[in-house]
């Protein structure tokens, strides 16, 4: 996983930013929109740094409230002022160094109870602390209701509902830092014995600290490392404190930790008593009740089904593939643009071999741009446009969970379903992704599937488009790809030994799908994805017109045409198949070429495809096998794949002619 | 950014970005989630630049 580590450096320790002004410091649990807020206070000046001696990453960034200056500085997540890990380590660091003006607490609202407790604890270490309910829109639509006037009023200091993902509460919290007072704090009170334990070791500490005394004696009680050094560096020869600490710690033994949460939950339980309400009957909102159906295997395998035919069979494949590619190919290259520009072409050039590079049959322009136009961009679109869609939703999580059960069969678990979903964006970074898999053995049968059974977006378009016109093909190629999909990863995962690690993830809400986000993401992808083929056509292009010239286009289409033939299929599919090394996408549109000049039968046309779609990944993705997984393993893989993709394609040929199928 | 995966909501800076060796030509500007690995793509400049506009005009 070395490629995805922070950068750790300890000497990246950067001088303190320029921006003088009052601290802002933001703090709470992972996952509660920190950043969210701290991107909307701050804009564009922001500096990311590790912490000095640490491994851990901070973002600091300016911003101007009410006239004033002010540095904001995101926090790591932490879950209580006693750190476990080195993220919330740092965090309480910055909470003792960095002396904030105003510590913004954001919680999550559907969680109130739970994360409450940290507030009491910044409250009882007397820091100004600014308590942001956030995500309440959510927690609303939940039906749970909270009264912040009243927490506000029982806490005593300033609370803000807030939704910072819909921009709500913004200015409120601005409002709040802005006029912060300091001096008003609310105090709780323990049981009268924890009240006095705090309260003896409390009294013996004499120093100035950033936090109060309550806090520092309860972190002493609770044996925190850093604050006992602290407090002994601070207070030297003072002897007494750690021996009151010794003295208590041994009255109360183990219990400490205990009593200590089990109070907190009592004050707690007082504070959110009439502030929050929960309905008798939660009311259960569509979106849960979709994302329960989507888990289920009653449920979510017709569910998974009814996406798959109303997204990528009447989507992308009719309308992407079909009707978009038939204007844009069909009508704009075939009928205007293609002529034309032979016509211009012929006219500057005198020489018929240059002609050939540009306008030939595998011209630069009539082939390599007529496919990546023509053909592959309306496709990636509506595919691209699809996917969107349905990662917007938080579908791909259920997703995993779904399809865990079926992938421990073939030592995968739900884990894999990143990288085999992304195997339909593009197999080469899907390949790199597997890396994320736990075990050497899961990343070695998800290799192996991905350059086997999973097509990338542009190939699996161009093979739905082929086959959506004949119907019966389309359900031999998808029934053939995920039998050999299960059979040869239930055979990997028989042949190579080891377990198959635990899955859980924890699920995001589901939700309808963000317009903007959408088009966002499909714009982002298709751009970048445009950028990287073109070149990459012409490329192949000027290859298969070198080819040509050289007529060693056609001794590999003679030699290929004995393997086509045993396939059953007439020689020129060779061509797709030499395209298809370049490019898993070329090979595709090459086979639809041929189908659109009527060559094929509706049984070559199945061979053809799924012997396409089986046979070798593509250049790129073979250097990323040997990168990813080392020569022995990628070599294995590619020649395996050739065999069973060769050999399969023999066998559906020969179970076709026997049985009349198609 | 939130992660179209996992949920996980984080700053783009905070993102896994421009590993460079997944051998395609030009720089993938593909950002991945800290938590889960899963690429995300990156909001657009243009998008980015009319959000801070409309940013300073507010305040
Ligand atoms: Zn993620």
């Amino acid at each position: 996983m070395g490629l995805f580590k922070k950068k750790a450096s300890c000497h990246s320790v950067q001088a303190e930013p320029q921006s003088s002004g009052k601290k802002v410091v933001l703090v709470g649990n992972p996952n509660v929109g920190k950043s969210v807020l701290f991107n909307a206070l701050t804009g564009s000046y922001v500096t990311v740094s590790n912490y000095p001696g640490t491994s851990v990453e901070v973002a600091r960034g300016s911003a101007s409230i009410a006239g004033g200056q002010y540095q904001i500085i995101d926090t790591p997540g932490m879950y209580s002022l006693l750190p476990i890990t080195e993220e919330e380590r740092v965090a309480r660091e910055i909470l003792l160094n960095e002396s904030p003006d105003v510590v913004l607490h954001v919680l999550d609202a559907r969680n109130l109870e739970r994360m409450l407790t940290m507030t009491l604890q910044l409250i009882d270490a007397q820091l100004p602390v600014v308590l942001v309910v956030n995500i309440m829109d959510e927690a609303e639509h939940m039906g749970l209701s909270i009264d912040i006037p009243l927490l506000q009023e029982k806490l005593g200091i300033p609370v803000i509902g807030a939704a910072t993902a819909k921009k709500r509460g913004l200015d409120e919290i601005r409002q709040a830092i802005a006029g912060f007072d300091r001096k008003k704090h609310a105090v709780f009170g323990y049981s009268k014995r924890l009240e006095s334990d705090i309260d003896s070791v409390a009294q013996l500490i004499a120093g100035d600290y950033p936090l109060s005394r309550k806090s520092l004696a309860l972190l002493l009680l609770q044996r925190d490392e850093e604050v006992t050094d602290l407090i002994l560096s601070r207070e030297g020869e003072n002897a007494a404190i750690a021996e009151m600490v010794r003295e208590k710690i041994f009255e109360r033994r183990e219990s400490f930790h205990l009593d200590l949460s089990m109070e907190r939950k009592g004050i707690v339980k007082g504070l959110l008593a009439d502030v929050l309400t929960i309905p008798e009957k939660r009311k259960v909102t569509f979106s849960e009740r979709l994302s329960r159906w989507a888990v289920r295997p009653m449920t979510g395998v017709p569910l998974l089904l009814v996406v798959l035919y109303f997204g990528l069979y009447k989507f992308v494949g009719d309308f992407g593939a079909g009707t978009l590619v038939d204007f844009l190919e069909g009508t704009i290259f075939e009928a205007y643009f293609n002529p034309w520009i032979t016509r211009v072409i012929n006219g500057l050039v005198p020489w018929e071999i240059i002609r050939e590079l540009f306008v030939g049959e595998y011209g630069v322009i009539t082939l390599g741009l007529r496919y990546a136009v023509g053909i592959i961009l309306p496709i990636v679109a509506t595919f691209f446009l699809f996917f969107s869609l349905l990662e917007d939703s938080g579908y791909f999580p259920r997703l995993a969970l779904l399809v865990d059960r079926v992938f421990k069969r073939i030592g995968l678990t739900g884990r894999a379903v990143i990288p085999i979903v992304l195997g339909f964006g593009c197999d080469t970074m899907a390949t790199m992704v597997t890396r994320t898999l736990e075990t050497v053995r899961e990343r070695v049968i998800a290799t192996l599937l991905l350059a086997l059974a999973i097509p990338c977006s542009a190939q699996l378009g161009v093979i739905l488009a082929l086959l959506s016109k004949a119907p019966g093909a389309l359900l031999a190629w998808s029934i053939c790809l995920l039998l050999i999909f299960l059979v040869i990863g239930f055979l990997a995962a028989k042949l190579m030994p080891g377990e198959t690690p635990m899955f859980y993830m924890e699920l995001p809400p589901m939700r309808l799908p963000q317009l903007s986000n959408v088009f966002t993401k499909t714009y982002t992808r298709m751009q970048w994805y445009f950028m990287e083929i073109l070149p990459l056509f012409i490329l192949a292009s000027v290859l298969l017109w070198i080819g040509k010239i050289t007529h060693f286009f056609e001794k590999a289409v003679e030699g290929l045409s004995p393997v086509m033939a045993s396939l059953g299929l007439p020689k020129e599919v060779a061509v797709a198949f030499i395209f298809g090394f370049f490019r898993r996408d070329y090979g595709a549109a090459g086979l639809y070429d041929l189908q659109t000049k009527g060559i094929l039968n509706g049984r070559q046309l199945t061979v053809a495809a799924v012997t396409l779609t089986l046979f070798i990944p593509c250049v790129a993705q073979f250097l990323i096998m040997k990168r990813e997984r080392g020569m022995k393993v990628a070599l294995a893989i590619g020649v395996f794949v050739s065999v069973l993709a060769f050999g399969s394609g023999y066998l559906l040929n020969q179970f076709l002619l026997v049985t009349r199928l198609l | 950014m939130k992660c179209g995966y996992c949920g996980h909501e984080f700053a783009e800076e905070e993102g896994i970005r421009g590993c460079g060796k997944c051998g395609k030509p030009g720089r993938c500007s593909m950002v991945r989630c800290p938590k889960c690995f899963y690429e995300n793509p990156p909001e657009l400049k243009m998008v980015k630049r009319l959000k801070s506009f409309l940013k300073k005009e507010k305040s």
